[in-house]
């Protein structure tokens, strides 16, 4: 069966913001997701990671390589790559309920339709009760909820999140991490989700791309046969089969970070 | 004193809600002060030679003009300059807010009238209102230029600044869920530059308030700046000053109760704009 996300060969350039200087991105990367497969991508920062996502988002444009979601070639952002920001990427402007039905109206869905959608959606992110609540009123973690839940409601075949628990709390981005993969179990979606986070990484991720400082290369990939239902933080510190993985995953990051010398 | 049974004290006046609510928005203080200025004006027309001439007091111009009001003539002249004020509002903001919306989102766009609104921004209203007076008379198209001609500029400015402050992560946000152009200005560009227009429209209502008092003025279009500048012909000083507190007091409630209340519900309300 074909991968629902393919990226073949993909390199890249760009000039510096500040410097103009060449950045070398990425090199020659190749990955696949087959459906249904969390993949966490995992690297030193600079290693190009963002750089990654933005591509596949479509947001960034790129000549060499080929990236493929469900066998179409990926040009421009599209409802079909659903992304999760870092940042706060929910308007202030409107509701939580509107900003998760949000594209559902772009997309032209019937009011009743989407009221329908957006209030089974606020149920999967546990933000019943706050529907009619501004974003200025709910707290890191919530936010990245409701984006989270506008992003499940246009129903795309690949979720790409980019660092979405960075900006949380400890305790908080652990609960997240919990949801996340009880939504995972949920919706069986097709995710590539961005961490620097090695733990992160080793608890979510059925496969975990591991990358090379920049330019970034693809390093390694380490599967991790966990099932989803044994998932919980509680249960997997003490592990060994979680704690091989994880260690695995971190010594191959260190090597990178370390190689940094004094840069 | 303290020990005083309540009923032998005289009854103490307790301040009502209104009151205390008055007090608590520094009402008091500028309530003095405006007591303040009318005796000090009071004083210094009480000391002139001729005051009826250079400066009537405050209650000559009060009861002098009182007539006037009455008889419907005065509430007649500020209604006709509120009309243009409104409408002159309309026009500037119609134009204003997409010419800014086109300027914040194309950068070459801005770049080539940057200089030229630059230019036009340093000439006024007044400087500019003897060539339309040229062009199309002493006509309320003339009064109408001058205004839009004011209002634009703050306007245009303020929404180009808008729309450059909104987060790009917003806009890369509903690029991935798919929205086109119009939506992203429409969703995205236009409400998140609404603090900004809130102010450019303040703002540029406020020229406009001015522009359409000289407008009038100039023109001799009929309204609160004619009648400033027919009752000094006619040596009519209270009239002057009446003239000038209504300009004054007007602005003041349109912006307490128009214009202000527009910001506070929608901006305050979605947590752009902290007090």
């Amino acid at each position: 069966m074909q991968a629902k996300l393919v990226v073949q060969g993909l390199t890249h350039h760009y000039p510096d913001e500040y410097t103009g200087e060449d950045v070398h991105a990425l090199d020659n990367v190749s990955l696949e997701v087959e459906d249904g497969i969390f993949a966490a991508v995992v690297g030193p920062s600079g290693c190009g990671k963002t750089t990654l996502l933005n591509i596949l988002a479509g947001l960034l444009p790129y000549r060499e390589g080929h990236v493929k979601v469900d066998g179409v070639d990926v040009h421009g952002p599209g409802p079909d790559r659903g992304v999760v920001f870092q940042e706060h990427a929910i308007l202030p402007w409107r509701s939580v309920a509107r900003n998760i039905g949000h594209g559902l109206e772009i997309q032209g869905v019937p009011a009743d339709e989407r009221q329908r959608k957006v209030a089974e959606f606020v149920e999967l992110v546990g933000l019943g009760g706050f529907e009619d609540r501004y974003p200025h009123e709910l707290s890191g973690g919530m936010k990245q909820r409701v984006s989270l839940a506008r992003t499940l409601c246009s129903n795309p075949i690949v979720m790409l999140m980019d660092e979405p628990f960075a900006a949380v709390d400890a305790q908080t981005r652990i609960t997240l991490q919990e949801e996340l993969n009880r939504i995972a179990i949920a919706t069986r979606k097709t995710i590539l989700f961005i961490t620097h986070n090695v733990d992160e990484a080793a608890f979510l991720g059925d496969k975990c791309f591991i990358f090379t400082r920049r330019p970034g290369k693809l390093k390694a990939t380490v599967k991790i046969n966990i099932p989803r239902d044994r998932r919980i933080w509680k249960d997997l510190i003490n592990d060994s089969e979680f704690t091989n993985h994880r260690d695995e995953i971190l010594t191959l990051v260190r090597e990178e970070v370390s190689t940094l010398g004094d840069d | 004193m303290a020990t005083t049974s309540p009923s032998l004290a005289p009854s103490r006046v307790v301040p009502s809600r209104r009151w205390r609510r008055f007090t608590k928005e520094g009402g008091a203080e500028i309530l003095l002060l405006i007591v303040g200025l009318l005796l000090v004006w009071s004083i210094i027309s009480s000391i002139i030679p001729n005051p009826s001439r250079y400066l009537p007091a405050p209650l000559v111009v009060f009861f002098s003009s009182g007539e006037l009001i009455w008889k419907g003539l005065f509430p007649n002249y500020v209604g006709q300059t509120l009309y243009r004020l409104i409408l002159g509002s309309i026009l500037g903001l119609g134009v204003g807010i997409p010419f800014g919306v086109l300027l914040g989102l194309n950068r070459t766009v801005s770049d080539m009238f940057y200089p030229i609104m630059n230019f036009f921004q340093s000439i006024s209203g007044i400087a500019i209102l003897p060539i339309i007076v040229v062009w199309w008379g002493n006509s309320e198209k003339t009064v109408f230029t001058v205004i839009l001609y004011t209002a634009l500029f703050p306007i245009a400015f303020n929404v180009l600044s808008g729309v450059r402050s909104v987060p790009r992560i917003y806009v890369n946000a509903m690029r991935t869920l798919g929205a086109s152009n119009y939506c992203i200005v429409r969703d995205v560009i236009l409400p998140g530059a609404l603090p900004y227009i809130a102010t450019g429209a303040r703002l540029g209502i406020g020229f406009a308030w001015r522009a359409v008092i000289a407008g009038e003025m100039l023109t001799g279009r009929r309204g609160l700046g004619w009648w400033i500048f027919t009752a000094q012909d006619t040596d009519h000083t209270d009239q002057v000053i009446l003239g000038m507190l209504m300009i004054g007091c007007i602005w003041i409630l349109l912006d307490r109760y128009a214009l202000r209340p527009i910001e506070a519900d929608t901006i305050q309300r979605w947590g752009l704009v902290q007090r």
